[in-house]
């Protein structure tokens, strides 16, 4: 029989999560197993084992494996790269070091800097020089190359970034460097393949993360791959990329600098794909946990993309889902400081020593102590059941850190912080909107982690969102978003020109090269001609810019059409627009996706269905009153808030004012009643 | 309004600024605003008084509330200011700092009352003036700096005056950029604007200002708690300008800072007269380096508003450089500020030795070009470098690091190229340039730009030449910035102020700037820190 399984892996922190979809009926279940930090391949291995077992199926009946992983996240939070080094154009060795000075704290004297990623004894210049407008100024000589061979091999290379002046206009100087490089056997990153931009902070930097990546990704995809083989598993694999698709193993190894943000982006992959089956085309997904609050964007169906992130303040210019974090969660500490202000965040209890209700010595009240303290959480029901926390302990600490410094009883205090927390959450989905000028009036809002059913209607009524989506299977949710990822690959050409006629020969020129590119790389993914896409966009700006809007490239290539859209979306995101001053393209780019098959999934029924929680005394809106407490499994008709709902791993708030009804996939959808219709 | 919902508001205040910096930052045209990031965002209440900023540039935000209370007390009365209005001044006598930056602000009403003016604040690429970037080394009076615009409405009631604009652009070298990066300015303030109507409009007019009212008392408070903890005393300190880039001589600076109680007195009344030179400051840029550096010893973190200014006092004289008479010429003021920051800071060290770090480069070096092409076409590039920072008790200093005051960024070398004819041959750390200490001041920059226009007009405003900056607890002073020009392979050193140098094709121009000073005897510091300087190149061997 031909495999059928299809798995989608979300490795975290604490969980590995899987969805395992049965590709012949669309059967879909979940499973969560512990994370393996040391090698994260053997709790992936170890999850899928036991979904075998429990599901019944074989591991050669797995067709495909998509993973998500944080590997090369974690790999650069705690340093654990290669030792590399960085060849550049010689009088600018200083640059990955020099960055572009500015800071974030303006006030302090003390300010904080991470020691380069490589050590200035470790960067070595070239003898080369090329233009601005790619021309070449002092050539690079081979032997100049081969001269510096001896050095790296003395400097125990074990990856080699190189990135020149001006390469992304002409690489021909850095093809030239891989080319006698190659006799080493070094792995080798050009800035011109994986950051083809302008701007040579950035690209080194995105360059060099991408050099000493690809020993420390190359290792596990190894493990990983020969674990599998031994296990007896042939399906593919496949990885996540920051930019919400999925690439081979072979693609990972090159350019693991892509998978930067491959955690994230799978809950940007499950809001898309409930964007989708609930017919939303604008749908903010907003993931809160422990620790942080990531918001991402569904804007008409797709995710909305930047061309620049970082990590740990080191830039990456690579196009990525646009996540907007903030260090807001359940563990977020309250404290009250000298002028008198209540603070939340982003200072955090973590899961060691954890809220004051954990009982493991955390003093300081959470945002998590906040909701225990008021009724809001069930202290008998955490993690069903699985762990009792101290009431009493939250409400003491709450009453003393907070209350009494703010001259608040402990119920107003505690709600206060709820407030506070609340009004965070909503400024930075406000301004993940802001920045698109999108209104958030026009967004219903996903609601998935943890920590975010008891935030989600109040973060709607501060930003006036009247929807409110609740997936099924909240915890994996990543992971469900993976399952339904496709390839892609996203090609670029960096070139400043005014976008007028005469640029339309190179355009259509370097449409037909990247389509070309993107053929090749497809076919070797696999994918048949039927499944191929190419969509084609314009890096754009007003002459003497420095950010760019990307517009789509209409299908005829129709110049009035193109410059239409520019100053319509800069109108739409700025507030005004030149028309009739001179536009420059700054870029072509090529998304290129090989479309994996979509079978329409369906939910195997829940657990936990047979519970019925009592009603509970909560503190809302400046009492305490009794409201009823219903578990998830058994909604079958609206709920009018306040209420409660209640799962193994999230509870829901639902306010005055909502209506929660069941809606399709085995969603909760609250609604705002509107005022006129309820009178 | 109680505690809860202030915090909210105070966060949502926040949060605007915020946003009306992002629209700056994605629309500017020039380098200066778009790559080197010289703009600021800060909201105001209705009286002036600032009420929350956007994290950007803290020499703007701490000046734009007095420049505004200038314009509102001395020319346009909060009266006259009606919804849609934009007022806009570069004017440093009306409010303003330098010619270069031009303030723009627009009220905001809710049910009738002014309950906010939202403001901003750009360093424009050119106003005119004997110089390009509007930074002549060699004015001795105002009138020569460019063109001066006193508080007047750009906008009217949400109709642009395109009069004004007409005159404005006749007089800068690129009014493209002008204009391009006013629009950024504009639109920002919209930005502003409505979000606060939104905000207000859900408190009410009254509450949102009693709100905002709090939010100054709080900060206050903190302020004076923070201030009562340094113990009480008169602490002195003395640093020195270069030269006015006029006469040779050096300008002393001094402060004589008080510590009583909860408030703080800054005298300035020892500093220098007033320069010929363009090395002056207004007192509202004098006031804005004193604010400062006392916000920065905070051991706290205190919401920076107005009320944070209260306890402070500073003592400036009419006459000196740190408080210039009109018409005395301004372009280099922050020259003032810098050396302002490094004294005041000497003196705290006294009173809280060990969480001082010693003298940082302590100057903007603003180096401004106009290139000429055959044709007679020209374009204007504004540099501003940084240096190394001081030593701490603790810890080396960090090399070619902005200090907060000014918080520039640096322009890409790759952006420079496609947009001028110039070109950069060279930009790096300059070994040997951290003073030495027990703790080793940050490195110095160096950067070189060649000429490949046929002609080009070179200006510089530098400093720390011939006064380094200090070392503290026996650590050595960083070393001296410097400057060359190299043509035909004969390479000429100048002076910390160049005016209006004419360069021609091939020409290369070498900036270096200052280290930081080292802290604490070089004779005490480790072997292994020896090693790795010595590995990695950061100092001489």
């Amino acid at each position: 029989m031909e495999p059928f399984i299809r798995i989608g892996i979300d490795i975290g922190g604490t969980f590995t999560d899987l969805q395992i979809l049965d590709e012949r009926n669309g059967a879909l279940r979940s499973l969560k197993t512990p994370t393996t930090p040391e090698d994260p391949s053997i709790g992936l291995l170890t999850g899928i084992t036991e979904a075998a077992g429990r599901f019944g199926f074989a591991l050669h009946d797995i067709r495909l494996l998509l993973h998500g992983t944080t590997i090369a996240t974690n790999a650069v939070l705690e340093r654990r790269l290669a030792k590399g080094v960085l060849l550049t154009t010689a009088g600018f060795e200083d640059v990955l070091e020099i960055g572009r000075h500015g800071r974030r704290d303006i006030y302090g004297l003390r300010p904080h800097q991470e020691p380069p990623l490589i050590a200035r004894d470790r960067r070595l210049g070239l003898p080369e020089r090329l233009r601005a407008d790619g021309g070449v100024e002092k050539a690079l000589d081979r032997a100049a190359v081969e001269a510096i061979l001896p050095r790296l091999a003395a400097l125990g290379a074990e990856s080699v970034a190189v990135c020149l002046l001006h390469a992304h206009v002409n690489p021909a100087h850095e093809r030239m460097v891989a080319e006698a490089l190659r006799a080493t056997g070094l792995p080798v990153s050009l800035s011109s393949e994986i950051s083809p931009e302008i701007r040579e902070y950035e690209r080194s930097s995105t360059t060099v993360l991408n050099a000493l990546l690809m020993p420390v990704v190359g290792n596990y995809l190894d493990r990983l791959e020969r674990r599998m083989a031994e296990a007896g598993l042939v399906a593919r694999l496949l990885l996540v990329q920051s930019n919400g698709g999925v690439c081979s193993p072979d693609m990972a190894k090159r350019q693991p600098a892509r998978l930067l943000l491959s955690g994230p982006s799978g809950g940007a992959l499950a809001t898309l794909r409930m964007a989708e089956s609930l017919d939303r085309p604008n749908l903010l997904g907003v993931d809160m946990g422990g620790t942080s609050y990531d918001v991402c964007v569904v804007r008409d169906g797709a995710v909305t993309l930047k061309t620049q992130g970082e990590i740990d303040n080191l830039p990456v210019r690579l196009p990525m889902v646009e996540i907007r974090t903030i260090g807001s969660g359940g563990g977020s500490l309250a404290s009250v400081d000298e002028a008198g202000r209540l603070r939340v965040g982003p200072r955090s209890a973590g899961s060691r020593p954890g809220p004051v209700c954990y009982g493991r010595g955390g003093t300081e009240p959470a945002v998590t102590d906040a909701n225990i303290a008021l009724g809001r959480l069930d202290p008998r029901f955490f993690l069903g059941g699985a762990m009792k926390l101290d009431q009493e302990g939250s409400r003491r600490a709450i009453a003393e850190k907070v209350g009494a410094p703010l001259g608040l009883a402990m119920e107003g205090a505690a709600e206060g912080m709820l407030a506070v927390t609340d009004t965070n959450l909503a400024a930075a989905a406000r301004l993940s909107l802001f920045e698109k000028g999108l209104d958030p009036r026009d967004f219903a809002l996903l609601s998935f982690g943890g920590a975010g059913g008891l935030h989600a209607v109040p973060v709607a009524e501060e930003l006036g969102i009247t929807e409110v989506v609740f997936p099924a299977d909240a915890s994996t949710f990543s992971a469900f978003g993976i399952l339904h990822s496709d390839i892609v690959h996203d090609l670029a050409r960096s070139r400043v020109m005014p976008l007028d006629e005469a640029a339309l020969p190179w355009i259509e020129e370097a449409i037909g090269a990247l389509r070309q590119q993107g053929e090749v790389l497809l076919a070797a993914d696999g994918v048949p001609d039927t499944d191929r896409r190419f969509a084609v966009s314009a890096d754009l700006r007003y002459h003497g810019q420095a950010f760019e809007l990307v517009v789509p490239w209409p299908a005829a290539p129709d110049l009035a059409a193109l410059l239409g859209a520019f100053h319509a979306l800069h109108a739409q995101r700025f507030s005004y627009s030149n028309p009739g001053a001179p536009v420059e393209l700054v870029a072509l780019r090529m998304a290129v996706t090989g479309l994996l098959p979509k079978i329409h999934a369906t939910r195997a029924a829940g657990l936990g269905a047979d519970r019925v929680p009592e009603p509970r005394e909560i503190w809302l809106g400046g009492a305490w009153r009794s409201v009823p407490v219903h578990q998830r499994e058994r909604i079958t008709a609206p709920v009018a808030g306040p209420a409660l709902v209640e799962e193994e791993y999230t509870t829901i708030l639902v306010t005055q004012g909502w209506h929660l009804s069941p809606g399709p996939e085995g969603t909760l959808i609250a609604r705002k009643v509107d005022m006129k219709e309820a009178v | 309004m109680d505690p809860v919902a202030l915090e909210i508001l105070r966060n949502a205040l926040t949060a605007a600024a915020a946003e009306m910096d992002v629209t700056v930052w994605r629309t500017s045209r020039s380098t200066v605003v778009r790559e080197l990031l010289d703009y600021s965002t800060a909201i105001f209440d209705g009286n002036g008084e600032n009420i929350a900023q956007a994290a950007r540039i803290p020499q703007h935000l701490n000046s734009m509330g007095a420049g505004l209370l200038t314009v509102l007390r001395d020319h346009l009365p909060a009266e006259r200011w009606q919804d849609g209005d934009v007022v806009i001044t570069n004017d440093p006598y009306c409010g303003g700092q330098h010619i270069p930056d031009i303030l723009a602000f627009r009220p905001v009403f809710v049910d009738g009352a002014r309950v906010a003016i939202v403001g901003t604040l750009c360093h424009h690429l050119d106003m005119g003036g004997m110089a390009a970037g509007s930074y002549a080394a060699a004015a001795t009076e105002v009138f020569q700096e460019g063109l001066r615009i006193p508080p007047l409405k750009l906008v009217k009631a949400g109709v642009l005056d395109e009069d004004i604009l007409a005159m404005m652009r006749q007089n800068v070298r690129r009014p493209d950029m002008l204009w391009g990066d006013l629009q950024a300015q504009l639109a920002s303030l919209a930005v502003g604007e409505a979000n606060i109507r939104r905000l207000a409009a859900r408190t009410g007019a009254d509450a949102f200002m009693a709100a905002c009212a709090r939010m100054l008392d709080g900060s206050e408070r903190a302020m004076r708690a923070m201030i009562a903890r340094i113990p009480d005393g008169r602490y002195e300190f003395e640093d020195f300008l270069d030269n006015d880039g006029i006469s040779a001589d050096p300008v002393r600076i001094h402060a004589a800072v008080e510590v009583r109680g909860d408030e703080i007195t800054v005298d300035l009344s020892g500093c220098g007269k007033q320069a010929v030179g363009p090395i002056n400051a207004t007192l509202a840029s004098s006031s804005s380096a004193v604010s400062y550096c006392i916000m920065a010893i905070a051991d706290t973190e205190i919401p920076a508003n107005a009320g944070c200014y209260r306890p402070i006092r500073t003592i400036a004289p009419e006459g000196l450089i740190v408080n210039a008479r009109h018409p005395a010429p301004v372009a280099n003021r922050v020259a003032v500020t810098h050396r302002l920051a490094t004294t005041i800071l000497g003196a705290l060290h006294q009173a809280i030795p060990g969480r001082v770090p010693a003298a940082y480069y302590g100057v903007s070096y603003v180096c401004s070009f106009q290139t000429i092409n055959e044709n007679g076409e020209r374009g204007v590039l504004v540099e501003i470098e940084v240096g190394g920072s001081g030593a701490y008790a603790d810890q080396d200093g960090l090399s070619g690091y902005t200090f907060g005051m000014h918080n520039n960024f640096n322009i890409p070398a790759e952006m420079i190229e496609s947009e001028m004819p110039l070109t950069v041959t060279g930009y790096g750390l300059l070994p040997g340039s951290g003073g030495a200490g027990k703790h080793r001041g940050g490195l110095g920059l160096f950067r070189e730009w060649r000429i490949d226009s046929a002609e080009a007009i070179f200006t510089a405003n530098l400093e720390r030449f011939t006064h380094r900056p200090y070392g503290l607890e026996g650590g050595e002073p960083g070393r001296e910035g410097r400057l060359f020009v190299t043509r035909d392979g004969e390479r000429t050193a100048y002076g910390s102020k160049v005016n209006n140098l004419r360069l021609r094709r091939g020409d290369i121009v070498r900036l270096e700037t200052s280290g930081g000073g080292g802290y604490g005897d070089p004779a005490a510091r480790g072997p292994e820190a020896r090693a790795r300087d010595v590995a990695l190149g950061y100092v001489e061997v």
